[in-house]
């Protein structure tokens, strides 16, 4: 049986940390976190600035290694072969969003499937269907109107709606998120968080970085506070 | 900084005087020639057709080298860069391409005039392999230069290889453009000379008219070449403008 299918057998959780130090040379930044998400599961990770927060998304995202403890997203460990196909699963959105300068918002959101659909990202001869499909994801954020706009001329807000069109339109199993809602006014940040735990209805995890207390504890399940690089749960 | 200023004083004297430059009598035989060499000068306006053709082919040769040196380049700068490629394989073709550009185009066209035989084939040859080296170097430095948080990105979603390689381009698509327009204005001034060597372009003409001494056909058609140089640079600088 190969090793992710092995280890699906033996959990149902979609990310697991187990245990996990990290250091950036001096000292541990993160001491012993441990996280366990399920289907479906919303989780926001608060802290204080340089507390690890950013760090700790990284690893979850297969971005670091841990010093020490294991990764596993959906059931595949950080590191291993199979954790390459599992990518394409993972939506990261990263606190400048990722988005490619220049590019429409249908450019962005059909990134999405670059790595599953390489060649029809590079000659961008998609199928109608994909098409339409990406289309749809940007009327979930209220953005297909605005399909063939360059992300440079979008408003912050926009812009991190074209973000989850395209963790949409990936059709991803874990979504993570690093600020999502950061320099966003109070309504909008609101709708943003809203569209971004959506998915989880279906199956979807997410879990997102936060400053905003308020946010956190009306849209996300759990709370998690990252201090002194150790993961509690509030 | 007055400090560089009187250490490049005091070499540029010391170095004067090693190079025989301090002279004054060097100065008047100078005026002298001068004077001689502007009464031969002049514009023989019968001989404007034949220099537009001239300037015409060095800029099929310019327009060629580009194109085909920005293809390679394409190709290879995301080969030269560990952002895309194994670091073994991006070494590799980086310490290649940074050796072949160590080259002069002028070397490379004497290389193909052996090839291929004297005219403008081997100038647009020599002229698409410098271009390529230099491109391929401008384009993993852009790439290498987008921000680390969208490489991060792209690469958590599993895009690698040429996808990842299509989008960073994308992303750095305006200083891509610009360093193509900056080649192809750097071709144009290059493609004069090859001619020297025999591969093509206007050069060629003005070494031939400068082995009769015919001055004035050289004014001609080296008026003739300042102005298309001009023409391209001017043009060149207001699409990167529109960028």
């Amino acid at each position: 049986m190969p090793a992710m299918l092995e280890s699906l057998a033996v959990s149902k959780a979609t990310l697991e940390a187990r245990e996990v130090y990290f250091s950036y040379g001096s000292g541990d930044l993160l001491r012993g976190v441990s996280l366990v998400v399920e289907p479906g599961d919303t989780i926001a990770i608060m802290g204080r600035s340089g507390s690890g927060k950013t760090t700790l998304l990284k690893l979850l995202a297969g971005l670091l290694k841990p010093r020490a403890g294991v990764v596993r997203v959906l059931g595949c460990e950080v590191g291993h072969p199979c954790f390459e196909s599992v990518r394409r699963r993972l939506a990261y959105i990263p606190q400048s969003l990722g988005l490619v300068s220049g590019a429409s918002a249908l450019y962005n959101v059909l990134l999405g499937r670059a790595a599953s659909h390489p060649l029809r990202f590079l000659t961008g001869l998609w199928p109608r269907r994909a098409v339409e499909e990406a289309l749809e994801a940007l009327r979930a954020v209220g953005l297909d109107s605005k399909a063939r706009s360059s992300v440079d001329r979008l408003s912050g807000g926009e812009r991190q709606r074209v973000a989850i069109a395209r963790a949409l339109f990936q059709g991803a199993s874990v979504v993570l998120a690093d600020e999502p809602v950061s320099n966003l006014d109070a309504d909008t940040a609101a709708e943003v968080a809203k569209l971004l735990v959506e998915p989880s209805r279906r199956g979807t995890s997410i879990i997102a970085v936060l400053h905003d207390q308020d946010i956190a504890f009306e849209f996300f399940k759990r709370v998690y506070l990252l201090n002194g690089g150790v993961l509690k749960e509030l | 900084m007055r400090g560089l200023v009187a250490i490049l004083l005091a070499i540029s004297a010391v170095l004067s005087a090693h190079l025989g430059l301090a002279s004054p009598a060097l100065y008047t035989k100078a005026v002298e020639n001068a004077g001689r060499f502007l009464d031969l000068l002049g514009f023989r306006g019968d001989l404007l057709p034949e220099a537009l053709d001239a300037v015409f082919e060095t800029f099929v040769i310019s327009l060629f080298g580009v194109s085909l040196g920005g293809l390679l380049a394409f190709l290879l700068a995301p080969l030269s860069t560990p952002l895309v490629a194994p670091p073994g394989l991006s070494w590799a073709v980086r310490a290649a391409s940074s050796a072949f550009r160590t080259i002069p185009a002028v070397l490379w066209a004497i290389f193909f005039v052996i090839l291929v035989g004297p005219g403008p084939a081997a100038g647009a040859l020599a002229l698409a392999l410098y271009t390529s080296t230099y491109l391929v170097k401008l384009f993993y430095e852009a790439l290498e230069a987008v921000e680390r948080e969208l490489y991060d990105s792209l690469r958590a979603i599993g895009i690698r290889g040429l996808p990842l390689a299509a989008a960073l381009f994308t992303h750095v698509r305006k200083q891509v453009v610009s360093h193509v327009l900056f080649m192809l204005e750097y071709n144009v001034r290059t493609a004069t000379i090859l001619g020297f060597v025999g591969a093509g372009g206007v050069g060629y003409y003005i070494l031939q008219y400068l082995s009769i001494l015919d001055y004035a056909a050289v004014t001609t058609y080296v008026v003739v070449t300042v102005v298309f140089v001009v023409a391209i640079d001017v043009t060149s600088y207001l699409l990167r403008r529109r960028i």
